[in-house]
């Protein structure tokens, strides 16, 4: 199995450019074999003169889907790790069109027209500088195209699926397709230009076998490779099922399955098919809870991809809805052996109540998984499979990484949407959190982050746990996940991930949701006093005032930073603030999905403010909601060390009329 | 400006067999897919070029835009980039090799350079549009998309053909030889 560049998120980094160099190379090399460096050639097709286009675009798709197919059916290569691109109808559909005229009209497209302008071709030279433009030309148009780019935005769709075909199947008909279409392209080259080399030649007769060989090839592999598509229910699927069945080779035994749990498999998706009730009272830690009738919909998303587990207490209906998940296409769900019978008595009973003698490390391996599995609380202590936790930094998460993280015991995840939505549906085992409950009024000032104790005891109530990845999920207000995060780090838990791209990204892509309430047994969360070194008073910023550090940054929008605009005692900002409001750092996209910029945008945006890394700097809003996004920015993604946040803020600051300002607007003060 | 087909007089070599070709290609994106886990890619390249010109001429527009803003202010530094260099350097050895590089405007005997060039030119800007729109061109989106079987990429190219036969009658004097 390997990573690729794309699954190690390591696509900018310069071995990924070195790489792409190479490989853009080879796909040079071959455009220009093929001939694709003239213009004349490519339009040919469009004219039925010379079908090159189709030969050469066709045979190149059918190598690569085959070549694929088999490295994925031999479980050399994961379909995850490959970026697949979302179907959006309406963007692919109207692009398609525009996309064929321009073709037709320049007689290029970008790849060969990069190869023709190395040929010494000048029209591809042109019709690159005409490439250029036109992409200039769409961001200058974007926000009035917008809508059009999500427009029938289906996320990622597999063709064969579509068609309610099995991979294989469908890859077979393609190559047939393809061959038709390779024997039609000559005899009309022959019919229209009175030349066809390869029609009816030995050439391409052996080439067309071949092909048609090799898409056959795929049906006699083993189908146990992990992510290919299994068929529609045929007779020799029953089979291999029944074959499966009389091999066990369906099951997970309870051992292997505690295993893979305490390792963290992300891949491992643990089903408890047991009414709410049962599962509420005991379940293993890490499964999800899904009702029979709902377990095909559920399920879609790890169709295939991964290892799907279900358990129920005794074997018959996880063994019925296998069956069900077989005939629709599921080739990866396995039955706990046993039951969860079985894995209390085979894993969790403690050594002492055992009747069977167990070897020392036998015995070991049972405290190990007791010591996980009975109570989180007690794993964290134990350091088990949790360890690196702690460590961790605080970061942003996409949505994919989440995805494929769903399920995973170690997963806390928040959601900081108004009740009402998440009440509808959200991300299967969220947890719902008012950002708000976690400010209050702390000795006059309003809406400062409440004191350790009492953030400590509402993650209690949550059920939260040191050794658990907390991953904050906003909603409308981006920034809510940074304030709850800032209450994390107050209590010394940086183990904590930002989805970025909100809720809304999420939904767009039309991943799992529920409405299930998740199950929580009540925590102790420790109350750590002197973790939050972070967070400053108004008397550390005013003895900072005149030095050229620290820098002040004010986050909020630009109308306040300037005195212009006023909802506080005064108008204006802190002498010598530097202004830099908060929503310069994300990208407000459509659907009210919000993302971070790109690293190197905001590194270059901040590093023309702030002199070096670990200069001392000071951001504040008005409550300090705002400024707690800056804050992660900084000190997070951009790692700033020396980042201080002046929770009180404006509200505070303007309120004390001993504290110097400047208002730039010099607006009359209202309170005067 | 000499003006020519490509099969000619001087001396180069006959273009490889096509098949052979595709096939040569499609083992090139497959290893794009083992490798980087992402398929081959043109006109991302080109309009991250399109980007820094942009970023060059008006850069604080540039980077409040909303799609060139997501790419920061340093648009270049991304590997489909380096994939459009990579481009033009291995089609330079392979045109050296087989003594096929001409300075030429390619066009049909009948057609002035002035016909071809603009075609050339009103082409690349619809393409360029076009394929930001479909996040992907040819290689990206029909050969790459198509080779993974996604539903999306496989319209795309349907609508690709679809275009281009619709528009190739209005566009055929350039040929005319």
């Amino acid at each position: 199995m390997t990573n690729t560049l794309y699954s190690l998120d390591a696509l900018g980094t310069p071995l990924a450019f070195f790489l792409a160099l190479l490989i853009g190379s080879g796909f040079g090399f071959a455009l220009e074999r093929a001939g694709f460096s003239s213009s004349r050639r490519l339009a040919g097709v469009f004219y039925f003169t010379d079908m090159a286009v189709l030969k050469v675009m066709f045979t190149a798709l059918i190598t690569a889907m085959l070549g694929l197919s088999y490295l994925v059916a031999l479980g050399w290569v994961r379909l995850e790790n490959i970026f697949l691109m979302p179907t959006i109808y309406g963007a692919e559909i109207v692009g398609g069109l525009l996309f064929g005229v321009g073709f037709v009209m320049g007689g290029w497209c970008p790849g060969t027209a990069a190869a023709g302008l190395a040929a010494g071709r000048m029209d591809a030279l042109v019709f690159l500088l005409g490439a250029i433009g036109g992409s200039v030309l769409f961001n200058e148009l974007f926000p009035v195209i917008g809508p059009l780019m999500t427009a029938g935005d289906r996320g990622v769709q597999m063709a064969y699926e579509n068609l309610g075909m099995s991979r294989k199947a469908f890859a077979l008909v393609f190559t047939l397709v393809a061959v038709a279409a390779f024997w039609l392209a000559e005899w009309a080259e022959k019919a229209r230009m009175g030349r066809g080399p390869y029609l009816g030649s030995p050439f391409l007769k052996a080439f067309s076998v071949a092909l048609i060989a090799v898409a056959a090839g795929l049906f006699v592999l083993p189908g146990g490779g992990a992510g290919m598509g299994q068929g529609a229910p045929a007779a020799s699927d029953e089979k291999a099922l029944l074959a499966k069945v009389d091999q066990a080779g369906d099951h997970i035994e309870p051992e292997d399955l505690a295993d893979r749990l305490m390792a963290g498999d992300p891949d491992l998706v643990v089903v408890d098919v047991r009414p709410v009730s049962e599962f509420g009272a005991f379940h293993i830690p890490g499964a999800i809870n899904v009702a029979l009738p709902e377990l095909a919909d559920a399920l879609q998303p790890h169709r295939n991809k991964g290892t799907i587990v279900l358990y129920s207490n005794g074997m018959t209906h996880p063994a019925q809805a296998r069956d069900s998940l077989q005939r629709q296409a599921f080739d990866n769900v396995y039955l706990l052996t046993d039951g969860l019978q079985g894995f209390r008595d085979r894993c969790l009973k403690p050594v002492s109540l055992r009747t069977e003698p167990l070897s020392a490390a036998a015995a070991a391996r049972v405290t190990a998984w007791r010591a996980f599995f009975s109570a989180p609380a007690v794993s964290a202590k134990a350091g088990v499979a949790a360890a690196p936790a702690s460590s961790t930094k605080p970061r942003a998460i996409e949505t994919d990484r989440l995805a494929a993280q769903l399920g995973a015991s170690s997963i806390k995840i928040i959601d900081l949407r108004p009740q009402p939505e998440y009440n509808t549906a959200h991300i299967p085992g969220s947890l719902s959190l008012n950002v708000e409950s976690l400010r209050g009024n702390v000795e006059g000032v309003p809406s400062m982050l409440l004191p350790t104790p009492m953030l400590a005891a509402q993650f209690s109530l949550l059920g939260l746990n040191p050794s658990d990845t907390i991953v904050l999920v906003p909603g409308d207000k981006f920034h809510d996940a940074n304030l709850a995060g800032m209450a994390f780090e107050r209590l010394g838990h940086l183990n904590f991930a930002v989805l970025n791209g909100a809720y809304a990204k999420w939904d767009q892509e039309r991943r799992p949701t529920d409405a299930a309430l998740p199950a929580v047994t009540p925590s102790s969360f420790p109350a750590l006093r002197d973790a939050d070194r972070f967070t400053v008073g108004y008397r550390t910023v005013a003895s900072g005032l005149g030095k050229p550090a620290p820098v002040i940054i004010d986050v909020r929008p630009s109308d306040f930073f300037s005195g212009k605009k006023s909802d506080e005692a005064r108008a204006g900002h802190i002498p010598g603030a530097l202004n830099r409001p908060y929503t310069e750092d994300v990208v407000a996209g459509t659907n009210k999905v919000v993302t971070f910029k790109p690293l190197d945008a905001l590194a270059a945006a901040y590093a023309r403010m702030i002199p070096s890394r670990d200069t001392e700097v000071i951001v504040h809003c008005r409550t300090g909601h705002q400024a707690s996004q800056t804050y992660f920015v900084l000190k997070h993604l951009l790692g700033y060390s020396n980042v201080r946040w002046y929770d009180a803020g404006w509200t505070e600051w303007a309120a004390r009329r001993e504290l110097p300002i400047v208002n730039e607007a010099q607006v009359e003060n209202p309170a005067k | 400006m000499k003006t020519k087909n490509n099969k000619d007089n001087t001396g180069s070599q006959p273009y490889s067999n096509p098949y052979l070709a595709g096939l040569l290609l499609g083992l090139v994106l497959l290893a794009s897919f083992v490798v980087l886990g992402a398929g081959l890619g043109a006109s991302s390249g080109i309009a991250r070029l399109g980007a820094a010109c942009s970023l060059w001429c008006f850069a604080p527009h540039t980077l409040a835009s909303e799609y060139f803003g997501k790419w920061g202010d340093q648009p270049l530094k991304y590997y489909l980039v380096f994939m459009l260099a990579g481009t033009l350097v291995g089609a330079l050895i392979s045109a050296l090799l087989a003594n096929r590089v001409r300075i030429q405007v390619e066009r049909g005997a009948k057609a002035s350079v002035r016909l071809r060039l603009g075609y050339a030119l009103a082409g690349g800007v619809i393409v360029g549009f076009a394929s930001r729109l479909a996040q992907g061109c040819t290689s990206g989106q029909a050969l790459s998309g198509g080779a993974l079987l996604l539903t999306g990429s496989i319209v795309f190219m349907l609508c690709v053909f679809a275009g281009g036969y619709a528009a190739a009658w209005f566009v055929r004097r350039q040929w005319h030889d």
